[in-house]
C-alpha cells in the first residue's frame, strides 16, 4: 500500500482558511506557532532568573498579568498542531522517522542545517513579533500593514539564498 | 443592524482555551494535509518547481480575509475586538527577511516544523529546538546591543492597516487582493509546469507505514490531552474579557502633548517598583490611587492614553469607565525612549525624510529638557495606526 497523494493545494487552502476564519471568529486573535518557544522561555526564565526575565523587553510582557506564560490560547493551540499533524500523518500512511534530505548531502549536515535554519527563524520570528503562521497567515489576513511587509520579505529571504543551500534538496 | 455575536465572550479562560486544542488540531492537520510536514516539499517553493506554498497560503489567506470582511460589513463580528498585529516596521522587515533565510536553511517554517516533527521527521525536530535557541538568543542579545531594542521597538505605527494606510475603501482593496491573487495562482502553476519539465520531481512521499496500532495511541493520547483540559475547564474562574483598544504611536502621542491637547490623560501603568522615569505629564496609577479615582476626575471628554514597558497596558481596562477614548501606547514605554527621547540620524537622502527626522529630533531635544518647544504640526505621515478611534464599525482594514 503506497501512502496517500496530498490534498489539491487549494482545497488544503479552504480548509487552513476556514480554520484561520473560525479562530478569528472564537478566539479573537489568529493563528501562531512562535509564542510557543517563546512563552516556555518566559516560564524557565521566571524560576531560574525571575528579575532578569521580567526586565527583558522579549520575555517581560509574558510575566506582566501575574498569571502562568503557558495558560495562553496560542500555547494550547500549538498542543493541537502535534495532535492535528500526528493523526494526519498516521491517517495517510505519512507518519515515519526520517530525514528528508536529498542524496547530496549527509544526515548530519542535514540535520546541521536544519538547527542553524532554526535558530535563524527562532531570532527572527522574536525581532518580528511573529512567524509565517502569527505575522504572514495570520496578519495577513486582517490586512496588516507589518504583516505584509513581514511576508513580502519572507519570500526575498527565501529566494535569496535558496541557490547557497540547493544541495540539501536534489 | 444585527448584534455582533464575534469574535465570541467566552465565561471562563479555560473554555477558550479548550477551544485551542480542536482549532490547533484543524491547524496542524491541514498542514499536513498540504505536504508541508515535509521539508523537501516546502523548499520547493523557493526553486520554482512546486509553489505549494503560495497556493495553499494565499488561498487561506483570501477564505479568512474575505470571510472577516462580508461578516463585519453584515455586522456579526465587531472588528475593534479583534487582535490585530501591530506594525513595528523595520523589525518585521528584517525579521521577515531573517525567517526567509532560516526557512530555505531548514526547509521548514515554525509552525511546519512542529507538523514535520509529529510526522516522525528528526529534521522537523531539530529545527523546532532550534527555534526555542534562537529566541532565547534574541532575548539575550537585546541585553547586549542596544541597536538591536532599537530595531525591535522602532517604527512603530500601532495596529496599522493596509487600506487605512494606502486610503484605499476597504472593500476595492479586498477586492484588489483578490484579483492579484487570482493573477498570481494562475503565473505559479505556469512557472512550477515549466521548471518541472527540466528536472524530474523529488519523490517525496515514503514508504507507507503500519499505522493501526499508532492510530489508537493517537485516539488515546488526543483524549488524554483533552480530558486534562477538561478538568481545568471545570474550575469556576470568570474572569473579564479584555477590552480591545486602539493604539497609539509614541511619536503622535509626542505631538498630541507638544500642541497642549487638554482632554489629553496619560495613564502610568507600570510596576510600582519600576523607578525609571516615565512620559512627561503621566498619572502614575498604584495600589493607593487607582484609575478609577483618577477618572472621575476626568472630564467627559477625555482622551485616555495608558502606557506600560512593553505596550501591553490594553488589557488593564477591564472594569473602566465605557465613555471614554481610550488608546494604549503602542510599544510602551520602551517604544516611547527608543523613538521620542532618542535622537534619529537620516539614512538616505530624501527630503521627506530630511524633514521628518528634523522634527523627530526636535521632539526628542524637547522631551530630554535641552530645547524649547518645537512647532506643533499635524501627525507624522508615516503614522496611521493612532488615528483609528475604537468607535469603527467596519472591518480595520
Amino acid at each position: 500500500m503506497k501512502a496517500r497523494p496530498y490534498w489539491n493545494p487549494y482545497l488544503a487552502g479552504v480548509l487552513l482558511g476556514v480554520t484561520l476564519l473560525a479562530t478569528f471568529l472564537i478566539a479573537g486573535q489568529g493563528l501562531g506557532a512562535s509564542a510557543f518557544p517563546k512563552r516556555v522561555i518566559a516560564t524557565v526564565g521566571q524560576e531560574v532568573a525571575p528579575e532578569w526575565t521580567a526586565a527583558n523587553p522579549s520575555l517581560g510582557l509574558y510575566l506582566e498579568d501575574d498569571a502562568n506564560p503557558l495558560r495562553n490560547w496560542l500555547v494550547v493551540e500549538v498542543v493541537g498542531v502535534m495532535l492535528g499533524g500526528l493523526l494526519g500523518a498516521l491517517s495517510a500512511g505519512r507518519f515515519k522517522p526520517a530525514v528528508e534530505k536529498g542524496p547530496r548531502i549527509s544526515t548530519r549536515g542535514r540535520l546541521a542545517y536544519a538547527l542553524g535554519g532554526g535558530i535563524i527563524m527562532g531570532f527572527a520570528a522574536a525581532l518580528a513579533r511573529g512567524c509565517t503562521s502569527g505575522q504572514a497567515l495570520s496578519g495577513g489576513a486582517l490586512l496588516a500593514t507589518g504583516s505584509w511587509a513581514f511576508m513580502l520579505m519572507v519570500f526575498a529571504g527565501g529566494y535569496a539564498f535558496a541557490y547557497l543551500v540547493r544541495k540539501q534538496w536534489t | 443592524m444585527i448584534e455582533a455575536i464575534f469574535p465570541i465572550t467566552f465565561g471562563s479562560e479555560e473554555l477558550r482555551l479548550l477551544t485551542a486544542i480542536g482549532l490547533g488540531f484543524m491547524f496542524g492537520f491541514s498542514l499536513e494535509r498540504a505536504g508541508f510536514g515535509n521539508a523537501r516539499k516546502l523548499a520547493g517553493q523557493f526553486y520554482f518547481n512546486d509553489m505549494t506554498v503560495f497556493k495553499v497560503m494565499f488561498t487561506a489567506i483570501l477564505v479568512a480575509m474575505v470571510g472577516l470582511y462580508s461578516l463585519s460589513a453584515i455586522g456579526l463580528l465587531d472588528m475593534t475586538r479583534m487582535w490585530i498585529n501591530p506594525t513595528f516596521m523595520w523589525a518585521q522587515l528584517v525579521g521577515g527577511f531573517m525567517l526567509g533565510v532560516g526557512f530555505i536553511m531548514s526547509g521548514l517554517c515554525p509552525g511546519t516544523s512542529v507538523v514535520s516533527a509529529a510526522s516522525g521527521r528528526w529534521d522537523g525536530l531539530v529545527t523546532f529546538s532550534g527555534i526555542f535557541v534562537g529566541s532565547f538568543l534574541f532575548a539575550v542579545m537585546l541585553e547586549w546591543f542596544p541597536v538591536l531594542e532599537r530595531l525591535y521597538t522602532g517604527g512603530s505605527l500601532g495596529d496599522s492597516v493596509l487600506p487605512a494606510l494606502l486610503r484605499v475603501p476597504t472593500p476595492l482593496f479586498i477586492l484588489g487582493v483578490v484579483a492579484m491573487a487570482g493573477a498570481a495562482f494562475v503565473a505559479a502553476e505556469r512557472v512550477e509546469q515549466a521548471f518541472r519539465r527540466r528536472r524530474e520531481p523529488v519523490e517525496l512521499t515514503p514508504e507507507p507505514t503500519r499505522h493501526a496500532p499508532r492510530y489508537k495511541f493517537a485516539v488515546a493520547g488526543g483524549l488524554v490531552v483533552v480530558g486534562l483540559l477538561a478538568t481545568g475547564a471545570t474550575a469556576p474562574e470568570i474572569e473579564q474579557p479584555d477590552r480591545q483598544i486602539a493604539a497609539i504611536a509614541p511619536l503622535q502621542l509626542a505631538d498630541d502633548i507638544i500642541s497642549g491637547n487638554p482632554g489629553l490623560v496619560i495613564l502610568d501603568l507600570r510596576q510600582e517598583d519600576d523607578t525609571a522615569s516615565g512620559i512627561p505629564g503621566a498619572i502614575r496609577i498604584t495600589t493607593d490611587r487607582s484609575a478609577q479615582t483618577v477618572l472621575l476626575s476626568a472630564g467627559q471628554w477625555a482622551k485616555v492614553v495608558v502606557y506600560d514597558e512593553f505596550g501591553d497596558a490594553r488589557t488593564a481596562l477591564g472594569t473602566w469607565p465605557q465613555h471614554f477614548e481610550y488608546r494604549f501606547l503602542s510599544g510602551g514605554l520602551r517604544a516611547w525612549r527608543a523613538e521620542v527621547m532618542t535622537p534619529a540620524e537620516p539614512a538616505g537622502h530624501g527630503s521627506a525624510e530630511r524633514e521628518f527626522i528634523a522634527r523627530q529630533n526636535q521632539i526628542a531635544a524637547f522631551f530630554s529638557g535641552t530645547a524649547a518647544r518645537p512647532t506643533p504640526v499635524a501627525a507624522p505621515p508615516v503614522v496611521a495606526g493612532g488615528t483609528q478611534t475604537k468607535k469603527k464599525k467596519s472591518m480595520g482594514c
